[in-house]
């Protein structure tokens, strides 16, 4: 298996009038070919923030100051814009978290994602990007008639498929999906996820999904990554994580969150303040809100190890917390 | 699109009656009005004031008088001019409106051109010293007192210079051996340009069906453009009219500068902001998404949606462009709507001044009309 991304301590800093804003501060993680990952964290943890540095679409005041984004073995940071463009939707697409908005208005459905055909293969008639269009509807379950519609002519759901279309129309080897679902209810939410998920084991495509909802990503995802305050915190296969969670953090994103098809659990939320990532300090970001910070957890930062075989995290103290959990389970 | 154009129509037309009332109206609440200027002499002995206000029909009731007129209007029977004694009303506008609509054409079409292009690229390169000296020379032409200006530019242009004509519509030593009038040329310039125009237009049409690639759509646009104005060109080149039609064009120059001056700077600003609004919204981190050359995502994505609030604008601003324009006419001696509005005003020519301002008003509402369609054809979203 080879890796189609591989993100290699990864710095990504906002500066603002209050000071830096170290929005993704040494993220690193591999997706292989084929493999789909989840990102997960709590609102403003830095999720955009990583997805958006690896599409190079950064904010005025946003610099990656740090790190490799090497996408297949290609270190992107340092291409040339125009080198980067070929890169983006051939290579790299996305789905974006505002799916609602992306579409422009003035233009029909169909003609923006003919668009992005014709801008990355120059051979392709209009004939041809149109009859893409047409197969890439029936697969995402729309009628290919609705193509000459504009946006404000489709619901909210018929927006979202157009722009799942629309990230597969060049073939890219990775799709970004950003909380593809967020703004529909969860009944049609989950259907879509289903069928993106399909659609990517059926096209062998690598995918990233993006949420704060730890249960939807379960759904999907093969490899889980959970991020806090700028940083991975604990990243393993589906299965490690939640059998066997090693970080206090992935513990209590579990508990406060209800699980879709819910044998209801009691929603426990995570006590204490969400982290404020404006000069992050030097110690565990978690401590302030972890029940097993020790002195230690509040004087350095821990390293991001691999505790066993394809899990690592990033905690002093990831023992502890098993033997906390196998007490109470 | 038919529908709603025809729904435009008809709230013209509904606005138009409204607006002939007022203007009916209010000549006759006026001190002074046509009643009291016809029955002012104190030797008419009354029976002839009757006969006097019988002839004219102003011894009806005024609902008559008003439905009379309106009548009147709309078969283009607008009576005839005092000042211009007996030449009718209408055929004094039908000479004039042309004059105003091509000068108010030309001013528009430069000065939109000009501020679109400008306020996007200042919105899209931001932080450039650029951005500040066009911010503050379009807030000081935005606020600058019309007339003002036009002195200005009349100092500068016509006395410091000395390059430019300052008043006429034409030069009258060139026309004095000539057998023809100013207007046949006038109208064949009008002709010429819309011709222009209308070939510019299928072209346009006919890029958009032939290819679906920006750069021959461009190529097909371009050469029919070069072609039709170079045909132009040529005709008047080697008639002998060309030297007349230049004569009118080149006195047409500071007018449509000024109409421009003061129109650009709110296009350019509106389109500044709009644009710097419009490229914080998610569709156009899309376009950047899907790998689309910048100048794409700028022209075809952001400024394309962007221009929409600054027809708006122009549509609001559009009596503020209209007065400013009596004020240019007049005092650049363009003998258009404006002039012929604001003279037959001071000489208390009635017919002439409720005509011109009847006119005026239609034009603005046509063009308000035009500006709708195309606002339609820009934005989907109001087209059904
Ligand atoms: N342009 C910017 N300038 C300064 N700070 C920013 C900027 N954009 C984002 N941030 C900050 O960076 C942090 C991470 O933001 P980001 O959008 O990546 O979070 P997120 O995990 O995607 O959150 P959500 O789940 O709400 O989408 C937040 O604290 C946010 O306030
Ligand atoms: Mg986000």
């Amino acid at each position: 298996m080879s890796a189609v991304l591989e993100v290699k301590d990864l710095k990504m800093y906002y500066s603002t009038k209050q000071g830096m804003v170290k929005a993704a501060d040494g993220i690193s993680f591999t997706v292989n070919q084929g493999e789909s990952m989840g990102l997960v964290g709590e609102s403003g943890c830095g999720k955009t923030s990583v997805s958006m540095s690896i599409m190079r679409l950064l904010a005025e005041n946003a610099k990656i100051v740090g790190g490799q984004i090497l996408f297949k073995g290609q270190d992107i940071v340092k291409l040339k814009e125009e080198e980067m463009n070929k890169i983006r939707w051939a290579g790299i697409a996305m789905i974006f978290q505002a799916a609602m908005n992306s579409l422009n208005p003035v233009y029909r459905v169909g003609d923006q994602i003919i668009e992005a055909i014709l801008a990355h293969e120059p051979d392709v008639t209009f004939e041809e990007a149109r009859e893409r269009v047409a197969e890439l509807y029936k697969l995402v379950g729309l009628d290919p008639k609705r193509m000459d519609n504009y946006p404000h002519e489709y619901s909210g759901g018929m927006k979202q498929r157009a722009v799942i279309a629309m990230s597969l129309a060049c073939n890219p080897d990775l799709i970004i999906a950003d909380e593809p679902t967020t703004a529909l209810d969860v009944i049609v939410q989950d259907m879509i996820l289903k069928e993106l998920s399909k659609i990517q084991k059926k096209l062998n495509m690598s995918m990233i999904y993006i949420s704060h909802d730890i249960a939807v990503i379960a759904e999907v995802a093969e490899k889980i990554a959970i991020m806090y305050s700028g940083k991975i915190v604990e990243l393993s296969d589906a299965v490690t994580i939640f059998k066997k969670p090693a970080h206090p953090y992935t513990v209590g994103l579990m508990s406060s969150f209800p699980s879709i098809h819910g044998e209801k659990k009691k929603l426990v939320t995570i006590p204490g303040e969400p982290p404020n990532l404006l000069n992050a300090p030097d110690h565990c970001r978690f401590a302030p809100r972890c029940p097993f910070a020790t002195k230690e957890c509040w004087e350095k930062t821990p390293p991001y190890e691999e505790i066993e075989p394809n899990h690592y995290v990033a905690c002093f103290h990831p023992q502890n917390l098993r033997k906390q959990v196998s007490i109470n389970g | 699109m038919l529908k709603y154009v025809g729904k435009r129509l008809i709230q013209i037309l509904i606005l138009l009656v409204i607006y002939i009332a007022v203007i009916f109206f209010l000549l006759h609440a006026m001190p002074g009005g046509i009643k009291a200027m016809l029955t002012m002499n104190p030797n008419l002995t009354p029976q002839a004031r009757e006969a006097i206000l019988h002839a004219f029909g102003l011894d009806k009731s005024l609902w008559i008088q008003f439905l009379t007129y309106l009548k009147n209007v709309f078969t283009l029977n607008l009576g005839i001019s005092f000042s211009f004694y007996p030449t009718p009303v209408w055929n004094i506008i039908a000479e004039r409106l042309p004059r105003t609509i091509l000068l108010f054409t030309t001013a528009t079409l430069v000065s939109f051109f000009i501020g679109f292009s400008s306020g996007k690229s200042l919105a899209w390169k931001r932080g450039k010293a650029s951005e500040y000296v066009a911010t503050v020379i379009g807030v000081i032409t935005y606020t600058v007192f019309t007339p003002l200006l036009i002195f200005v530019f009349i100092w500068f242009f016509g006395a410091y210079l000395g390059i430019m004509p300052i008043n006429q519509f034409l030069n009258p030593d060139l026309w004095l051996k000539t057998n023809f009038t100013a207007q046949t040329i006038f109208l064949y310039l009008l002709l010429t340009i819309s011709l222009v125009g209308a070939a510019m237009l299928a072209a346009f049409a006919v890029a958009r069906k032939v290819s679906h690639k920006v750069k021959t759509r461009k190529i097909i646009f371009y050469t029919a453009t070069a072609i039709s104005s170079a045909f132009a060109v040529f005709w008047w080149a080697v008639s002998p009219y060309g030297i007349y039609g230049a004569d009118i064009l080149w006195h047409m120059v500071l007018p449509v500068l000024t109409v421009a001056v003061v129109s650009y700077a709110g296009t350019m600003l509106v389109m500044r902001d709009s644009m710097l609004e419009t490229i914080k919204e998610d569709f156009i981190t899309t376009a950047r998404a899907k790998g689309l050359p910048d100048k794409v995502v700028r022209d075809k994505h952001a400024a394309r949606t962007a221009m929409l609030p600054v027809i708006t604008n122009f549509v609001l601003s559009m009596g503020f462009v209209v007065s400013g324009g009596v004020i240019t006419e007049s005092l650049f001696s363009w003998p258009g709507m404006g002039m012929t509005l604001l003279n037959a005003t001071l000489g208390k020519d009635y017919p002439l001044a409720s005509g011109a301002l009847i006119f005026t008003g239609i034009f603005v509402l046509f063009a308000h009309l035009v500006v709708d369609i195309i606002y339609a054809f820009l934005d989907p979203r109001i087209r059904y």
